[in-house]
């Protein structure tokens, strides 16, 4: 046999056989595994990345115009690829330009292995993002994002909250509303080469824009919140309280013309508050006892009822034994005991006065009844929805209102009720029931929103359950939630009558300051005051000296329903503040509120 | 023997894959410019690897006119040993600029296997492929002639000499492994058909089997390629070494049947590292598909299948020697570049003959296949190419008989 021949037949074996594998191989990948290289490269080849909205701005009214108080300003974040970009760089620049924010430790970035993206630095502003743009770093991208800018300072703060690191609104109406401001996130699902760049190769590419957060127009007036924000401060440095709480409402549509929750804090720098409870909204937040500003709520029962009239009588002994505890009057002179008017007996505060309403509402002078109990049950907590959340576009706690009948000694609770002890309301829930009680009847959901800006007009939100907004049953501090929201309610369950009457009383309790000047003539100015006990370990901290301050009244034209409700807190940690310096504040923001608002008084 | 047509087959594969390794570069050029640009921060035009290959694929015409027109075989046979001392040399050369740390050495991840020359860059290594194949040519053919191939002292101690020198600069000095795979395929082709005896063709084999197989177990870098390559065929999770195999066979696989089509090539931009030198086989199967690949896989088969033939029908030892290096040379750089790029072998970093981006490469195989263009001018019986050369018995001439029982 040849041997030449033989070789070269073994190089032309070699040769077909290399090249059947490699085919059989190509085969085997570009065939049968086909599906599952596509799968993989699909893995690797597509970018989804999310596309940030631009978050909705925050506007209060000046008179009859939107003006912002929350803005947006464009930031970037600092993003590297660890595996391209050089520590000693990166760190240089940053070091260099934006030291301030820096959000990643490096060291420890670059311990990490196979890591291709990380973000290093956050709001970073444009002029920064620009020098370190022109550095000109290998593998460094800029995200743009945004940061709320403040241009009132914390003006408001514990209403408008504000915007944590992730984007996401915290407390307040960035709270409350988070959904409506944030908008909705787009889409980019495109195939990118290897620095994720988009490609346009590809046939199912999605690009989902972002629908940005929506602007809200609150019905909160500035220079009235701001005003406001001054003289609350001023009493609470001339007084005791270290807090202060104001609520302005109109009692004829509901809408908050001003709230406040004093100390405020910046909201451009939340990180420094130390007590995570300054972002609390006490206003809607926080229930407690309003104490004699429920006898407005007593009486109104059992007069709407056709029990009894302002000029009912009934022997005031400064005392009521109840279930066996002795419920005492605070005020004891003694030209006020005996046979006394209804009258009399809110302006001076009684005690005994309101129990004898609970006592007249359930048929029977002389005790309290079941009838009486059920009946005031009624009013607090179906007709002035006490207890409950009243909707509000802001985040609310409900509180508590107990049940006439089970448990013990229901009798002395709900005495205890008629001058605001024993439940848990909040003053949001509070102004609006005295609101029923002065605008002739009405109860009427709270809001706070006048709508959003759109194009320069302002177009109502909807006040209805597919958009966000308050009604949050729960007393969780953490806002953002989303609840139905239930649809505003106007509700008449007074006669104008008893409103007539309640309004006359009220102006009545504040004669003395007509007189003193501080109500001025041509204005119905009317209110009442409460002192509550705080509770302490459960019980009712007997010494006096740890007291809550509340004073709830109307200001308007004389012989008309009344314009606007402001209801006023006081209170300081281990701090008696009684009714009386609530009342103070309440006397400079009434006629504040007149003159800022522009009320004219009734012609004589 | 009277001149005749040059073999077609030759001369229009070789013309055929130039001209679709242009096409393929021009596709993806501007991704890999791109790339570069965002991640290194140079500035490469669109078109500059286009262009480069243009030019590359415009020298090596040259070349290759030159070997298959110009200058005769017989010529460059003279010159077989100066060649093979000056490509040694070039080695030796770059290894000392390299051990100097100059900059006309340029390197390439921690590989320095080119001469910088400014304009352009040329790799020695390529060369000495060439001049290996001129002068084992030349040496078998004389040591033929004499009769004293097996001998120790005339024929293997040379042999050992040149091929130690070339390994040495390619494999120790460049650390191209791939070059080395060539370079030992070119040995043992050109030793097989030069008649060396079976049982020290065997004991060479089994002595460079045990080399390879210590050389890697010594090594741990050498180790770390064998693992990534076990790694990727095992499906083992990915990491950074078996990155490069696991993305060539996803784009080879996302090809599939009939290839996602010329510029839609996603592994191009940047998944796929080395995408227009040693992994361009992997994007053309992306590209093109199993069709395409299958198409590039035939003209290669048909391109060493013709070699083989004007080998058989070659007049002289030397020239049949000569384009049987050529083959040898050719099927190993192909086959290991498409079995690394499919899983079946370690990469080792070889490029595709005459479709790779890369000048050198280019150039010194176009010469060498004009070469071989050359000799099928001169190629005995004219009729035979269309015979099939399987059949030992009609292929067999009876001219080269007495020659061959001597061995």
């Amino acid at each position: 046999m040849p041997k030449k021949f033989s070789r070269i037949k073994i190089l032309k074996i070699v040769t077909i056989v290399a090249l059947a594998i490699i085919t059989v191989r190509l085969f085997a990948i570009q065939i049968f595994e086909h599906d599952d290289w596509v799968a993989k490269a699909n893995e690797q080849h597509t970018l989804l990345e999310t596309i940030t909205a631009r978050r909705g701005e925050i506007y209060m009214m000046d008179g009859n115009e939107p003006v912002p108080v929350v803005l947006n300003q464009t930031t970037y974040q600092i993003i590297i690829d660890p595996a391209v970009t050089k520590k000693e760089d990166i760190k240089k620049v940053l070091e260099t330009y934006a030291k301030d924010y820096i959000t990643a430790d490096l060291d420890k970035v670059y311990d990490v292995e196979g890591l291709r993206y990380y973000i290093v630095a956050k709001n970073v502003p444009y002029s920064i993002a620009v020098k370190i743009a022109e550095s000109e770093t290998p593998s460094v991208w800029l995200k743009k994002g945004n940061q709320r800018v403040y241009p009132e300072g914390d003006m408001g703060s514990t209403l408008l909250g504000f915007v944590n690191a992730d984007g996401i609104g915290q407390y307040g109406v960035e709270g409350s509303l988070n959904k409506i401001l944030s908008g909705k996130e787009g889409l980019l699902k495109t195939v990118s080469d290897i620095n994720n760049v988009a490609l346009s190769i590809g046939s199912d590419n999605i690009k989902i824009p972002a629908e940005d957060g929506k602007n809200i127009v609150l019905s909160v007036d500035r220079g009235l919140e701001k005003g406001i924000e001054e003289i609350a401060a001023s009493h609470i440095e001339n007084t005791a309280a270290t807090n202060a709480a104001v609520l302005v409402i109109n009692p004829n549509n509901g809408e908050v013309v001003a709230l406040t929750a004093l100390p405020n804090y910046d909201p451009a720098n939340y990180g420094a508050v130390k007590d995570a409870s300054a972002y609390i909204n006490q206003v809607t937040e926080i229930p407690y006892e309003p104490a004699s500003i429920c006898k407005n709520f007593a009486f109104s029962a059992a007069i709407n009822e056709g029990k009894m009239t302002k000029d009912t009588t009934y022997f005031n002994k400064g005392f009521e034994i109840i279930d066996g505890w002795k419920i005492m009057n605070a005020e004891q002179r003694s030209s006020i005991y005996g046979e006394i008017t209804m009258k009399t007996a809110l302006y001076w505060s009684l005690n005994t006065g309101s129990i004898n309403a609970l006592k007249l509402l359930g048929d029977n002078p002389n005790e309290i009844t079941k009838e009486g109990r059920e009946r005031l049950y009624d009013y607090y907590h179906n007709k002035f929805r006490l207890g409950r959340a009243t909707g509000i576009e802001l985040i609310e706690a409900e509180g508590y209102i107990e049940d006439p009948n089970e448990g013990w000694g229901r009798d002395s609770t709900y005495a205890n009720m008629t001058f605001g002890q024993n439940l848990g309301v909040t003053m949001i829930q509070t102004a609006t029931a005295f609101s029923a009680v002065v605008n002739g009847g009405t109860w009427r959901t709270p809001t706070i929103v006048k709508g959003v800006l759109e194009d320069g007009e302002i177009v109502p939100l909807g006040r209805v359950a597919d958009s966000e907004g308050g009604h949050h049953s729960s007393s969780s501090e953490n806002g953002g939630g989303e609840s139905d929201r239930t649809l505003p309610v106007e509700d008449k369950i007074l006669s104008d009558e008893t409103s007539a009457m309640m309004r006359e009383m009220l102006i009545n309790n504040r004669n003395y300051k007509a007189r003193a000047g501080i109500d001025k003539a041509g204005y119905a100015v009317g209110g009442k005051s409460g002192t509550a006990q705080v509770i302490v370990d459960g019980a009712y901290d007997n010494t006096m000296s740890n007291l809550v301050g509340s004073y709830i009244g109307f200001v308007g034209p004389e012989g008309e329903t009344p314009k606007y409700v402001i209801m006023t807190k006081m209170w300081g940690e281990g701090q008696a503040l009684s009714g009386a310096e609530a009342q103070n504040l309440f006397d400079s923001l009434s006629n504040f509120v007149i003159e800022y608002l522009k009320i004219k008084p009734a012609e004589s | 023997m009277r001149k005749h047509k040059a073999d077609l087959v030759i001369l229009f594969s070789t013309l055929g894959l130039m001209a679709l390794g242009l096409i393929v570069i021009y596709a993806i050029g501007p991704m890999r410019a791109n790339v570069l640009n965002n991640t290194y921060g140079t500035d490469y035009d669109p078109n500059y690897f286009f262009l480069g290959q243009l030019r590359s694929v415009a020298i090596a015409l040259i070349a290759f006119f030159l070997s298959f027109k110009v200058i005769p075989y017989k010529y460059i046979k003279k010159y077989a040993k100066p060649i093979m001392i000056i490509a040694l040399a070039m080695s030796a050369l770059l290894w000392f600029l390299t051990m100097i740390g100059s900059s006309l050495a340029k390197c390439e991840l921690g590989e320095c296997r080119w001469f910088n020359l400014g304009f352009m860059s040329f790799q020695p290594a390529e060369f000495l492929k060439l001049a290996l194949v001129i002068y084992l040519a030349d040496f078998l053919a004389r040591k033929k002639e004499e009769g004293t191939i097996g001998k120790f002292h005339d024929f293997w101690l040379p042999l050992i000499i040149v091929a130690g020198a070339s390994l040495f600069f390619v494999v120790i000095a460049q650390g191209d492994l791939g070059t080395g795979v060539a370079i030992m395929a070119i040995i043992f082709g050109t030793l097989l058909i030069a008649g060396v005896p079976a049982k020290q063709y065997l004991i060479m084999l089994a002595i460079v089997i045990a080399v390879a197989v210590g050389s890697v177990a010594t090594s741990s870098h050498r180790m770390e390629r064998i693992n990534a390559w076990l790694d990727t065929i095992s499906g083992a999770a990915v990491t950074d070494s078996t990155y490069h195999i696991e993305n060539a066979m996803l784009a080879i696989g996302t090809g599939g049947f009939f290839g996602v089509g010329i510029g839609n090539s996603v592994q191009a931009t940047g998944y796929l590292p080395e995408s227009i030198n040693d992994s361009v086989f992997a994007i053309m199967g992306e590209t093109f598909g199993f069709v395409g690949l299958f198409l590039i896989i035939a003209v290669f088969g048909a391109l060493l299948i013709r070699m083989l033939k004007i080998a058989d029908h070659t007049s002289s030892s030397d020239e049949r020697i000569l384009v049987v290096g050529i083959f040898s040379w050719t099927l190993a750089q192909f086959t290991v570049n498409i079995m690394a790029m499919t899983g079946l072998v370690p990469v080792t970093g070889i490029t595709l003959p005459l479709l790779s981006y890369g000048g050198t490469s280019m150039l010194f195989i176009a010469f060498a296949l004009g070469l071989v263009l050359q000799i099928s001018c001169y190629t005995s019986r004219e009729g035979i190419n269309h015979e099939d050369i399987s059949s030992r018995g009609r292929l067999g001439g009876s001219r080269h008989s007495s020659r061959r029982r001597r061995s």
